[in-house]
């Protein structure tokens, strides 16, 4: 009886807090279908649909359509995920688990070179990619996912791997497990959830990250849907109803990884019992 | 079990450099054709093919360019043209929109990697020259394609580091259809900025509650700009950067005027103003029909015209005793001064703005061409968005000063100047102090520029 | 483990990370130190001037303290806000219900536009002076303001955009709810503790590492903030929103004063740092780890 009474208000509360997130959403996917000329009106439905800012907007190019852009982008990011999540579990086991000489150091440099705005790096990085010829090219936007995936993903894992009852590595000690196999036996599965959410994470950044792509990538056959997003907007023409339509769809990949990836974190370890 | 755990680490590790070097692999084919600053001319060049003749020497010209879809590709379609023409010089355009287009070209300057050609607008050219990023093209000839006073007007401390490709001039649009139904006097050719206050009373008095004959412009500093220099003062920057004159009086003058109108609610209130956002149909001043009229220059009117089309027309800025406004190229192509192929560069240059078959190509895209021959061309073909264009120049041509950029280290003065004047909107500063401050960072900024 | 082996292990454990410090990033941070002892325009050669940048600014520059007050302003308000809210709403999503996936995804959906360009256009049709919030004011009779465009709220308004998008913030805490031993509960349940004991006997302590991942790395992410304000406000009006990586950004790419910038992010370097380093002495006395246990630092 008294399960019954929390669900349903529960229910009821989270519809109206869905609800209120969501309400520009559904302002955005309306003023999308609208003409330039509606879209100063309070309506949140246009008269008439105008499906072509999705139909032109995906097509705005003569040479490249958004199925290039988005192909682009979601190679680069197949990479991304992939170098970020597995460095840097390896990296956070590394400074949570073993104490070797320095970690301190280490560690706390590690934390520093999340504190330089990047604003001062980019350039000095810039003639740096640049002087190897790596410009225009997804080098400089990949290579650094490979590398530990970034200090805010290490340091994330490395609480959570702090977070996992020490007896565990013990007993696989014991057991004539190495640090290595503690790792991929124990560890590397009981951090699943973090691994998930670096996974989310790097996605979801890097596909914004247009700073980097602008400078990076150069030929229109190499831009990535952040790019393409940008050419709607010059200095004075601007294609809204284009703009707003494609970059709606933009973020669909990310929502649909999140509405899929959510599952893995959500099991947690709870199901899989803690007495080794 | 020690062995197994450590086995399937290393596995992991060399799936991860596998998947490295395939990633530097696939990247590095494509950094080659397009870093066209590499030393890869010079490598062909002691390679077998030394005995190719001067003239037809395979070269790449870099070329970039910021604008809309339908410049990307009038442009693209040009550069095919030129290649066609001239064989041996092939491209590696590089275009993108406004904003990016200037992000990225400080990280190609510090690089040293800027593009042979690069397009350049009259708000940077300035600092780009100063900093000798650009080539001096004086010595291009354009006789009887560009008026040699329009070029004398453009040359920054006697060079020229661009080529005007359009002409561009400074207007105000106005909502034609809304102001005759309130029967509002409109807007006549040459008006007064005492015609243009007048006109905002007139509005007010005659427009419902919430809509307006004028905006703001108090934290815009080109409109003062264009009062001091109507009124015969000296522009706000003035010998390549070297002189400031903020003159008091009109400084006052015009910005108790401004006060006088927020209080009589003849112009919006302050955080109505600033929540305008030019071009945004949800929250242009004019689109979203609050207020009447606003600035716009022969190469911005189109963007208004698509939000509120046949509902436009246009007047010049309101002038003063020296005249009012300015007509004048604010869109250039420039040459990088590290080019190794300067003068396959300046040539293309010259093409770009004579060749009748590249007018074509490029039609309107950049505004009405300089060249009054391909002019010509392209009249008959004009959209009723060009025509309009046109308007704001002939409107703007008889009593046009000049142009007056932001000279060379003064952007942090008109950055300083919008937030203070901005304060004197909220009543937060007063006309007093906000001059102290603005006419103290002048002098010093002026006083700094070599 | 040997001592030797065992430095041997961390090492190559750590090793992407080192070879990506030491081949990527660590000259182009050394290069921005240096720089920031210059005057350099990025369109020219950087040209010497020792302590110049750091003389001007501390003397003087009031664009600097302007700047440097909107963000510890924004930092006080938006890190506590954003982290309770985001403990709420992940204790919330964490329940086993029906259709909870979908919920989810929604209440995620906003933190997922974050830099979008249509973050701004959204945002200016909530606070706008015609926008939602002024109609739902009008009801009640009450007449609103531009609330962007007013220097008395539009930093205010970056401070609700901030927590609409708390979504990242939250989802580390779902991680970390989910990783919690249910037994922990279960057997904390048959000693008859209620749901509020729970909370702070269990939930708290057991989270306890994550809170602190997501309180220092607010307190550095809201130091540098910058998208929103750039978008939204640019900054503006009279510099009320005006973000102290916004003021670097426009000292570097729009004034090309980037060695001045540089000698700015140093000084926040050095104000974030002691800040972190303040909140890891701090949290000797409230995280709780597994670890300590077996104590082998």
């Amino acid at each position: 009886m008294t399960l019954i009474r929390p669900r349903w208000s529960s229910h009821l509360f989270l519809t109206v807090f869905s609800l209120i997130m969501i309400y520009p959403v559904i302002w955005w996917v309306g003023a999308s279908l609208k003409p330039l000329d509606e879209m100063r009106l309070p309506a949140i439905w246009p008269s008439a649909p105008m499906w072509s800012n999705y139909s032109e907007g995906w097509n705005f190019s003569a040479q490249y359509s958004f199925t290039h852009f988005f192909a682009n982008t979601l190679l680069m990011e197949i990479g991304n995920v992939f170098g970020g999540v597995v460095t840097a579990a390896l990296v956070a086991y590394g400074f949570a688990r073993v104490n070797f000489k320095l970690r301190g150091m280490w560690f706390a440099i590690l934390l520093l070179t999340m504190m330089l705005p990047t604003q001062v790096t980019i350039i000095p990085q810039y003639i740096l990619y640049n002087s190897i010829g790596l410009v225009d090219s997804y080098v400089p936007l990949v290579l650094p996912h490979f590398f530990g995936g970034g200090a805010f993903f290490v340091f994330l894992i490395v609480q959570f791997i702090r977070g996992i009852p020490r007896d565990l590595d013990e007993a696989a000690t014991i057991d004539g497990s190495s640090v290595y196999g503690i790792f991929l036996r124990i560890v590397f599965p009981l951090i699943k959830p973090a691994l998930v959410t670096v996974a989310i994470f790097t996605f979801v950044w890097s596909w914004d990250d247009f700073f980097a792509q602008i400078l990076y990538l150069s030929s229109v056959e190499k831009f990535t849907v952040a790019l393409a997003l940008r050419m709607f907007i010059d200095q004075f023409e601007i294609q809204w109803g284009q703009l707003l339509a494609m970059s709606l769809l933009s973020v669909l990949p990310s929502v649909v990884l999140f509405f899929l990836a959510q599952k893995h974190f959500v099991e947690g370890i709870a199901t899989t019992g803690l007495k080794g | 079990m020690k062995r197994k755990g450590l086995k399937g680490l290393m596995l992991l590790m060399i799936a991860l450099m596998l998947t490295l070097s395939a990633c530097g692999g696939g990247g590095k084919s494509g950094g080659d054709n397009s870093s066209s600053n590499s030393p890869a001319g010079s490598g062909s060049s002691a390679s077998p093919s030394g005995n190719a003749e001067k003239t037809g020497e395979a070269k790449k010209l870099g070329i970039m360019w910021w604008g809309p879809d339908a410049r990307h590709e009038a442009t693209l379609k040009a550069l095919e043209i030129y290649t066609k023409q001239h064989p041996s010089i092939t491209f590696t355009p590089d275009y993108m929109a406004w904003d990016g287009y200037w992000q990225k070209l400080p990280a190609l300057a510090a690089s040293k990697t800027v593009p042979d050609v690069l397009q350049m607008d009259a708000a940077y050219i300035q600092d780009y020259a100063a900093k000798g990023v650009l080539e001096d093209l004086s010595d291009l000839d354009l006789s009887g394609i560009v008026d040699p006073s329009v070029l004398e007007n453009l040359k920054i401390g006697g060079k020229l580091y661009g080529i005007p490709l359009s002409q561009n001039a400074q207007g105000i649009a106005f909502n034609k259809p809304a102001l005759e139904a309130a029967g509002i006097k409109l807007p006549q050719k040459n008006w007064t900025w005492d015609d243009y206050f007048a006109f905002a009373r007139e509005a007010r008095a005659k427009l419902p509650k919430g809509k307006y004959g004028i905006g703001d412009s108090t934290n815009l500093w080109d409109w003062y700009n264009w009062y001091q220099t109507a009124n015969g003062a000296k522009p706000l920057m003035s010998d390549n950067g070297k002189t400031f004159t903020l003159d008091k009086d009109l400084f006052m003058k015009y910005h108790t005027t401004f006060e006088q109108l927020r209080k009589e609610q003849a112009v919006p209130p302050a955080d109505k103003s600033l929540s305008f956002v030019p071009n945004d149909p949800n929250a242009d001043p004019m689109a979203t029909g609050i207020v009447m009229t606003g600035g716009a220059t022969t190469g911005s009117v189109a963007a208004l015209y698509s939000m509120m089309p046949d509902q436009i027309d246009v007047v010049g800025v309101p002038t003063g005793v020296a005249g009012g406004g300015w007509a004048q190229s604010t869109i250039f192509l420039s040459v990088s001064a590290n080019s190794e192929n300067k003068e396959e560069a300046k040539a293309f240059l010259k093409w770009f703005i004579t060749d009748p078959e590249a007018g074509q190509a490029l039609k309107m895209t950049r505004g009405i061409p300089i060249n009054p021959a391909i002019y010509k061309t392209l009249e008959p073909t004009m959209e009723p968005k060009d025509l309009l264009g046109k308007k704001v120049y002939d409107m703007a041509l008889e009593k046009a000063l000049p142009f007056y950029p932001i000279a060379q280290g003064f952007t942090e003065w008109v950055d300083t100047y919008k937030s203070t004047m901005e304060g004197v909107m909220f009543g937060k500063t007063s006309i007093e102090d906000a001059y102290e401050k603005l006419n103290e960072l002048g002098q010093q900024i002026a006083a700094k520029n070599p | 483990m040997a001592y030797k082996e065992r430095n041997l292990a961390g090492y190559l454990f750590i090793s992407p990370w080192l070879l990506g410090f030491l081949l990527l990033t660590l000259w182009p941070i050394a290069q921005s130190f240096y720089l920031s002892f210059t005057d350099y325009s990025m369109l020219a050669d950087p040209v010497w001037t020792g302590m110049d940048n750091y003389r001007k600014i501390f003397s003087g520059d009031d664009v600097f303290q302007k700047s440097l007050t909107v963000t510890f302003t924004f930092v006080l308000v938006s890190v506590p806000l954003k982290l309770f809210f985001s403990l709420m709403v992940a204790m919330l999503l964490a329940k086993n219900l029906r259709g909870m996936n979908f919920y989810r995804t929604m209440i995620y959906f906003p933190s997922l536009i974050g830099g979008s360009i249509a973050v701004s256009v959204l945002w200016r049709n909530m606070f706008g002076a015609d926008g939602y919030i002024n109609g739902i004011l009008a009801w009640f009779g009450i007449e609103g303001t531009g609330w962007i465009s007013n220097p008395d709220t539009s930093l205010g308004t970056l401070i609700l955009l901030g927590t609409w998008q708390f979504g990242s913030t939250m989802v580390i805490f779902l991680a970390g709810l989910k990783q919690i031993p249910q037994e922990l509960y279960e057997a904390s349940a048959v000693d008859g503790a209620g749901r509020i004991r729970k909370f702070f006997h269990i939930t708290l302590p057991m989270l306890s590492p994550v809170m602190f991942f997501n309180l220092v790395l607010g307190i550095i992410n809201s130091f540098q903030m910058f998208t929103a304000a750039f978008i939204i406000t640019k900054g503006g009006p009279v510099q009320s929103t005006y973000m102290y990586a916004m003021f670097l950004y426009e000292k570097a790419f729009k004034h090309f004063q980037m060695g001045y910038a540089s000698a700015l992010a140093w000084i926040l370097l050095v104000i974030v740092a002691a800040l972190t380093a303040l909140n890891f002495l701090a949290s000797r006395y409230w995280v709780f780890y597994e670890t300590e246990g077996g104590r082998d630092r």
